[in-house]
């Protein structure tokens, strides 16, 4: 089916350009009213996603005509679901999911692109997303006395994410879960070398075979060590076991938290004590796979009403971002003593988006850091002296563009301030 | 037909390379044509320049804004005024805003509310360019039309910056009429064939003074945005009434007493659009309100200085409601559906949710005029949309039209509307019959001549108009390079 099952979305679009902007309540002024990084560095309107869709439309019409310039609209693209989030605030019509149909379409007719091709040939070599990782994946836990969950019985496997693994800057998000484990006595562990990508970003990047792979091999892991609970600390890895993974039916009964989530209920718990004062104005990022693209999968199979309405039978239910996970984080440094909390313009379901994804990090270095550097600018203007995320991709991309424009604000993982305070 | 090397390279010159193309694949986006180019001019300076290449070239160009509508012949080079997203100037003392084209409506209010000001928002919605002129859900306080642009900058059709109204002999923005050139008559924007011919690169918007919070008190996640708490001194309510004119004594009667903030002749229809989240809620709230209503009614939205005005607003609202015969919908007196219609009409303009959500398409006819005529035109327009109601072809909402007064009823604006999916080119064919259809009925009948009527027949029957306006038209754009087409949204 592909692209040809979201012919009538793609024909839906009235070229309104709500997608280019915070939902229309939200707009708090002139400044940081836009939510698509795309449509806003490059100006086109087909880099939007009214635009997008309607060249969806047109060449499933005329067929595929590729150009360099259609494949750069497509992997600029951060996949970010803002556009979907501000079309559905009135509109009923998929629009990620053509988007990145597309993309999908591209990478099938072997439009790709070079350093995703890279990325991708890595991942299926090495069963991670970072070319060039030396080492092994679980020598971050060396004398942490962490149990090895594909041999020991474990309550909550954790699973750390590629990037948290191999990064030298970010290995300490990992230690800092670890340790934020450890204290409040959870049966947890990892799986060490055993680990493998989520496969997540591959789907992001328009390669859903290779995602479905590594997904299968997880779940395959998942089972044989009797995991009921996962853990994740990065987003992406959030979204891939969440959302997808229920998706594509490989999911089964297993319980997935985002490591805020988990922290937040251990907290409700009693189980960890937040009591330290870590005294700093801190505004929070709401990275997109935690948020709006971490809503819940709904299945849902049916046809067209025929007749004048978009309308289906069963009526269709959109996932329009109402459900992510926006709270729990909020929740979490709200118990920390001493900390200020500010919140930016753009937060929740209509958060600009940090510029990592859909591969655009590596795809085109440059536009993502500039999508940070938008990002940065607003939590500056709330105040705050740091800017905490749920997520290693965000954080890597934010320190990267802050590194180059100067700024003094400081970033954090929402782990590292909670083993801060305990 | 793509431009040659070196006059793309003389366009590339002015807006620098990343701010032209002519690669096919982005064409679809904007329209169903191939452009010769799309062109993202910075300032007026650009616009300027580009519009100069094109009178050298011979090259036909259109502007468009957020890019909701127009239309736009093959081959031409369309200006996307995307980068001009400025706001120039907000003069609270004078009451005007000066913005650049790509200043969306939703922006420039929010700015406005911190300053207890307001101004008209046009029923395209808060995602259209804040320059737009038009009409919108507040028009009864906040007026519509040329009545809200004052000076303007424009570019003409031969690349001359021609600035209006006082701009023309000061530097300040404040009055459309001088001491500069007033050419409030050739300055339109709004309804083809008036649409002014070359580039609109600024307008000074006049603001009015709004008794609303600063910012609404919005919780809740989209699509259901809720108010916290109904701001002080506001109400909204629905009134239904027995028969149309009885809903039109109680209009013109609300009118002369000046209370309303806003008074919106929405149907039932409408209303369930606008507070449900998806098309199924909708139509079941559609059939539910057309079981409540005891026919025709209106919207209204009263917003006090202080507790004693709202209290005397709302005191005079209810007793000429009462007089008429009104009732007030109770499912909209839910303080949820009161916040969620009042920030709809305020800070949305409803729009995308009552047009494109059922059906992907709409086609509309406006009509400006006195309301209890217009009206009457407008129950035969709605008659004459049931049968395609019945073929299955139109979105089922009753037959129903709406409208609204401007500047407390001296005016008024109706509206009618079919909406259908752009993937049936039968419902398509027989919208656009049933609107010529109607348009000549409004012509014969005598109600009013619609810009979309049989202009063969209207033009002669009204001062020969149209062929002024096309001799207008030729002296600003000897070379043709500038056509008519639609409206600056
Ligand atoms: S994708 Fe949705 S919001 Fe964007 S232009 Fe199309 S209909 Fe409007
Ligand atoms: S997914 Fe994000 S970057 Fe891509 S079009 Fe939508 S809002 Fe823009």
């Amino acid at each position: 089916m592909g692209l040809e099952q979201y012919k009538g979305d793609m024909e839906m679009c009235c070229r309104c350009s709500a997608c280019k902007f915070i939902p229309m309540q939200k707009v708090k002024g002139h400044q940081y009213a836009y939510v698509c990084p795309s449509i806003s560095r490059y100006n086109f309107h087909a880099y939007s996603a009214g635009g997008r869709l309607n060249i969806g439309a047109a060449m499933l019409k005329d067929g595929m005509k590729y150009t360099d310039k259609l494949l750069d609209i497509v992997y600029n693209c951060q996949l970010c679901g803002a556009c979907g989030v501000s079309c559905n605030y009135a509109m009923d019509m998929e629009v990620l999911e053509p988007i990145n149909e597309f993309r999908i379409k591209c990478v099938e007719d072997k439009k790709t692109h070079p350093a995703l091709d890279k990325i991708i040939a890595n991942l299926k070599k090495q069963g991670s997303m970072i070319p060039g990782a030396k080492g092994k994946r679980g020598a971050w836990a060396a004398g942490l006395k962490i149990k090895d969950a594909t041999k020991e019985k474990v309550d909550v496997l954790y699973h750390v994410g590629c990037l948290t693994s191999y990064d030298k800057n970010l290995q300490k998000l990992a230690k800092a879960t670890a340790k934020i484990l450890q204290k409040a006595g959870v049966n947890f562990g990892i799986a060490g070398d055993a680990e493998m990508c989520c496969g997540g970003r591959a789907y992001q990047m328009g390669y859903p075979k290779e995602f479905l792979n590594q997904a299968k091999k997880n779940m395959a892991m998942i089972k044989k060590a009797g995991v009921k609970t996962v853990v994740t600390s990065c987003a992406d890895g959030y979204q891939a076991f969440k959302v997808l993974y229920d998706r594509f039916d490989l999911k089964g009964e297993l319980k997935v938290l985002h490591i805020s989530e988990y922290i937040d209920k251990l907290i409700r718990d009693g189980k960890l004590k937040p009591r330290r004062k870590v005294e700093m104005a801190a505004t929070y990022h709401d990275p997109c796979r935690l948020g709006r693209l971490g809503e819940p999968w709904v299945h849902w199979e049916g046809k067209k009403i025929p007749g004048d309405r978009f309308v289906f039978d069963p009526p269709k239910p959109y996932r329009r971002g109402a459900n992510g996970v926006y709270e729990p984080p909020r929740d979490v440094l709200k118990a920390i003593p001493g900390l200020k909390f500010t919140e930016m313009t753009r937060i929740k379901e209509y958060s600009w988006c940090c510029g990592a994804g859909g591969g655009v990090i590596e795809s085109n270095p440059e536009f993502a850091k500039w999508t940070a550097r938008e990002r940065i600018e607003e939590a500056v203007s709330t105040g705050a002296e740091a800017l905490v995320t749920a997520c290693p991709w965000c954080e890597k991309i934010f320190n990267e563009a802050i590194k180059e424009s100067g700024s003094s604000l400081k970033v954090y993982d929402i782990v590292e301030l909670v083993e801060k305070a305990i | 037909m793509a431009l040659k090397k070196d006059v793309y390279k003389e366009f590339e010159s002015v807006v620098g390379e990343e701010n032209i193309c002519d690669d096919p694949a982005i064409m679809p986006a904007y329209y169903s044509n191939k452009f010769a180019a799309v062109i993202l001019p910075g300032n007026t300076a650009e616009v300027q320049a580009v519009v100069k290449l094109c009178n050298k070239h011979k090259l036909v160009f259109r502007p468009i804004c957020t890019g909701w509508s127009g239309m736009f012949p093959p081959d031409i080079i369309l200006m996307d005024l995307r980068r001009m997203n400025h706001i120039i100037e907000i003069n609270e003392k004078n009451m005007y805003a000066v913005v650049e084209p790509y200043v969306i409506s939703s922006q420039l209010q929010a700015e406005l509310f911190k300053r207890g000001l307001n101004f008209c928002i046009k029923g395209a919605g808060t995602n259209c360019t804040a320059m737009l002129r038009g009409h919108g859900h507040m028009d009864q306080t906040t007026s519509g039309d040329d009545r809200n642009h004052l000076a303007i900058e424009w570019v003409t059709p031969e690349g001359d910056i021609v600035r209006s109204g006082a701009l023309g002999s000061s530097d300040e923005w404040f009055c459309g009429d001088g001491p500069g050139p007033s050419i409030r008559s050739i300055l339109t924007s709004a309804v083809p064939p008036g649409v002014t011919p070359g580039v609109f690169t600024k307008a000074a918007v006049k603001l009015y003074h709004w008794p609303g919070p600063s910012e609404f008190p919005i919780a809740g996640h989209s699509p259901k945005y809720v108010l916290s708490e109904i701001p002080a001194n506001m109400m909204a309510r629905y009134y239904s009434f027995p028969s149309v004119e009885k809903m039109w004594q109680a209009e013109i009667g609300l009118g002369e007493a000046e209370v309303c903030y806003e008074l919106m002749g929405f149907n039932a229809a409408m209303v369930a659009a606008n507070i449900t989240t998806c098309n199924e809620e909708d139509e079941a709230m559609f059939n539910r309100l057309n079981k409540e209503v005891q026919g025709p009614g209106f919207f209204v939205i009263i917003a006090g200085n202080s507790p004693a005005d709202f209290a005397y607003k709302k005191k005079v609202l209810e007793k000429i409601v009462e007089e008429a015969g009104g009732k007030s919908l109770k499912t909209l007196e839910d303080p949820e559906l009161e916040g969620i219609i009042m920030c709809q009409c305020i800070r949305i303009s409803a729009s995308i949710r009552e047009t494109f959500r059922p059906g992907g398409a709409f086609n509309s006819i406006p009509i400006m005029g006195q309301r209890d005529l217009t009206i009457k035109w407008a129950i035969g327009a709605g008659e004459a949309k049931k049968p395609l109601i019945e073929k299955g072809l139109i979105v089922d909402d009753g037959g129903a039209f709406f409208g609204w007064g401007v500047e407390q009823g001296h005016l008024g604006k109706t509206e009618i509307f079919c909406k259908y999916s752009p993937s049936n080119p039968t419902a398509k064919a027989a919208v656009e019959t049933w609107q010529r259809e109607q348009n000549r009925r409004a012509f014969e009948e005598r109600y009013f001549a619609s810009t979309m009527g049989p202009q063969d027949e209207i033009g002669p029957a009204l001062c020969n108009y149209s062929q002024w306006w096309s001799k207008v038209v030729k002296a600003l754009d000897p070379n043709g390079v500038s056509p008519e087409g639609g409206s600056l949204v």
